[in-house]
């Protein structure tokens, strides 16, 4: 009888080591921004106590949070959309066998593996309106005459920022498709082949619905990235010109550690914090039917 | 399909590889020949390469700042974090492939959650947390809080590992007399060698490029991991270009050739672990 008590809570002994990290290092901080979301705090970040949903209403309020709000869903949506479909692409050629073909694999990791508050650093340097390389560069093959200032407005600043989050974004969908389609088949294309089928019915019929899996892996992981993803913008703009380029990490930052509004970056997070969920929670979904079925 | 279409692809395909490759490197080449300008070559703007090749910038920066002491405490954070993570990991993927438990589901379902804990979203929470326990400001909270926000990816890479394993040689080892943790460090965990390395190097760069955490947590310039201290080159109005990049190169170089020793497995792993339907 004692044997099988032990047997019975052996698994829970094994799982407690990484239980006890979790909880105290995420959900503890979770459980006290939504508490902080809810209070009244001072700016030197002492908590007066509760003040029910005001945060939330002086955030909404406030015109920077819904420019922030729908700065952070283009920026999710072109970072990883462009990503997805580029990445792809280059996954597919990568596929097939040409000399040089190690070589790329081995560049195409560079930006993956570089931090990403270093690749900031550079692309700030590099579109430097004043010294920047681009402008050298560009002056010197002869395409301009003068220095252009390449972050004028702040549309142009966050398309860079884009530019920046698609160039560290793209290699990861590569590499997750390439896993997919080297586990194909190729007797699937042969056969196809044989039957008279065009490049865009292998691609539609064969490939797609193939690699599928790891296309959702790529784009679920990529939009939890992306959307958390503080370095280039904190380190390109700042939310600058005007607060104009912010997304809701960098805005809700900037509440916290800049302004001293502590209440309202909890509000922020804990808007963030629900639209992730709820994307989790589909991917969740998906991994668990997954392993129902396998 | 005929030869001369086929030549027209390759060469198409050549000239696509080309140029992508120009552009992933450019940002590197830059790094590299800014890292070698005179400090007053910087804001000319006549030359792409450098006049002087100035060698000597990668053996200022270690007296221009602390940097020997940023990328110890890189070593320490990244190497503490991923010991942490993998020494609690390897338990919970090991009940998880092998046992059969009430609330496996629910606890498989968490773990996947909490890779959308990005600390960004949690800062505010985060913050008053390790100040309430006096964890701000020290290199033991950075290693706690990357072994915790590790934990997810570390679990899940190590459950692949073990189920790509046959339990029957433990299960040979365990008829022999051994218990079920002996049976698990003698025979599991030599083969399982290749996921666990991948995993280690997979949390030791995650935990080695974090920026943001650090950025709020430290403020001692002697905790400072790499990824902070080199914004003391970067000042407000007199940013050290130079310095900047010399010592960004010595950040960046070893993360990449670890990326590259393990870029075949981990994807594999990555995908696997996760959606498989």
């Amino acid at each position: 009888m004692k044997k099988k008590t032990l047997a019975m809570i052996q698994p829970y002994v094994w799982l407690l080591p990484s239980v006890i990290l979790m909880v105290s290092m995420i959900l503890i901080p979770i459980v006290s921004v939504f508490k902080i979301s809810f209070s009244d705090v001072g700016r030197s970040g002492i908590v007066r106590g509760l003040n029910g949903v005001q945060n939330y209403l002086d955030i909404f309020a406030e015109p920077t949070f819904w420019h922030t709000l729908q700065n952070t869903v283009i920026w999710t949506v072109v970072v990883v959309g462009v990503s997805t479909v580029f990445g792809f692409v280059l996954a597919m050629v990568l596929n097939q066998e040409f000399k040089g073909r190690k070589f790329v694999r081995a560049v195409v990791i560079f930006p993956w593996a570089t931090a990403l508050i270093i690749q900031s650093v550079i692309w700030k340097y590099i579109i430097n309106a004043d010294y920047g390389s681009l402008n050298i560069l560009l002056k010197k093959i002869g395409l301009i005459d003068g220095f252009v200032n390449w972050t004028k407005t702040a549309g142009s600043m966050f398309g860079w920022e884009c530019w920046v989050g698609i160039f560290v974004t793209f290699p990861f969908v590569t590499f997750c498709v390439l896993s997919g389609l080297q586990s194909i088949d190729g007797s699937l294309y042969e056969s196809a082949s044989v039957d008279g089928a065009s490049f865009w019915q292998k691609l539609f019929k064969i490939t797609l619905p193939l690699v599928a899996p790891s296309l959702t892996v790529s784009t679920v992981l990529n939009i939890i990235y992306v959307f958390n993803s503080f370095p280039i913008v904190w380190t390109i703009s700042k939310g600058a010109p005007a607060d104009q380029t912010h997304t809701l990490v960098t805005y809700l930052y900037q509440l916290s550690f800049t302004d001293g509004k502590g209440g309202h970056a909890a509000a922020v997070s804990v808007i963030g914090f629900v639209i992730l969920a709820f994307c989790a929670s589909i991917y969740m979904i998906l991994s668990l039917r997954g392993e129902e079925e396998s | 399909m005929t030869s001369k279409r086929k030549s027209w692809q390759t060469t198409l395909l050549y000239v696509f590889i080309v140029v992508l490759c120009v552009i992933i490197l450019y940002p590197y080449f830059v790094m590299f020949i800014t890292a070698l300008k005179d400090k007053k070559e910087m804001y000319e703007i006549g030359h792409i390469l450098p006049e002087v090749w100035r060698w000597s910038n990668f053996s200022d920066i270690w007296t221009a700042a602390p940097v020997l002491k940023y990328l110890t405490n890189s070593m320490v954070i990244a190497g503490g974090a991923t010991l942490l993570a993998i020494l609690c990991g390897i338990p919970a993927a090991y009940a998880l492939a092998r046992m059969r438990f009430k609330g496996k589901g629910i606890f498989m379902g968490a773990v996947i959650m909490s890779q959308m804990f990005s600390p960004v979203v949690l800062l505010v929470g985060i913050y008053r947390m390790m100040v309430n326990i006096n964890l701000n400001d020290t290199i033991l909270g950075l290693i706690l809080l990357n072994a915790a926000f590790n934990q997810a990816f570390a679990i899940w890479l190590l459950r692949g590992t073990f189920m790509g394993i046959s339990p029957e040689m433990e299960q040979a080892a365990k008829i022999d007399g051994c218990g079920t943790v002996k049976a698990l460090i003698k025979v599991l965990l030599p083969m399982a060698a290749p996921g666990i390395i991948t995993t280690l190097i997979f949390v030791f760069i995650n935990a080695w490029n974090e920026y943001t955490i650090a950025l709020t947590l430290i403020s001692t310039d002697v905790f400072k991991p790499i990824t902070v201290g080199i914004n003391v080159f970067y000042g407000f109005n007199f940013i050290q270009w130079q310095y900047l990049f010399a010592t960004s190169l010595f950040a960046t170089i070893p993360v990449v050739v670890l990326f590259l020793a393990i870029e075949k497995h981990l994807v594999a792993g990555l995908t696997s672990g996760g959606v498989k339907g």
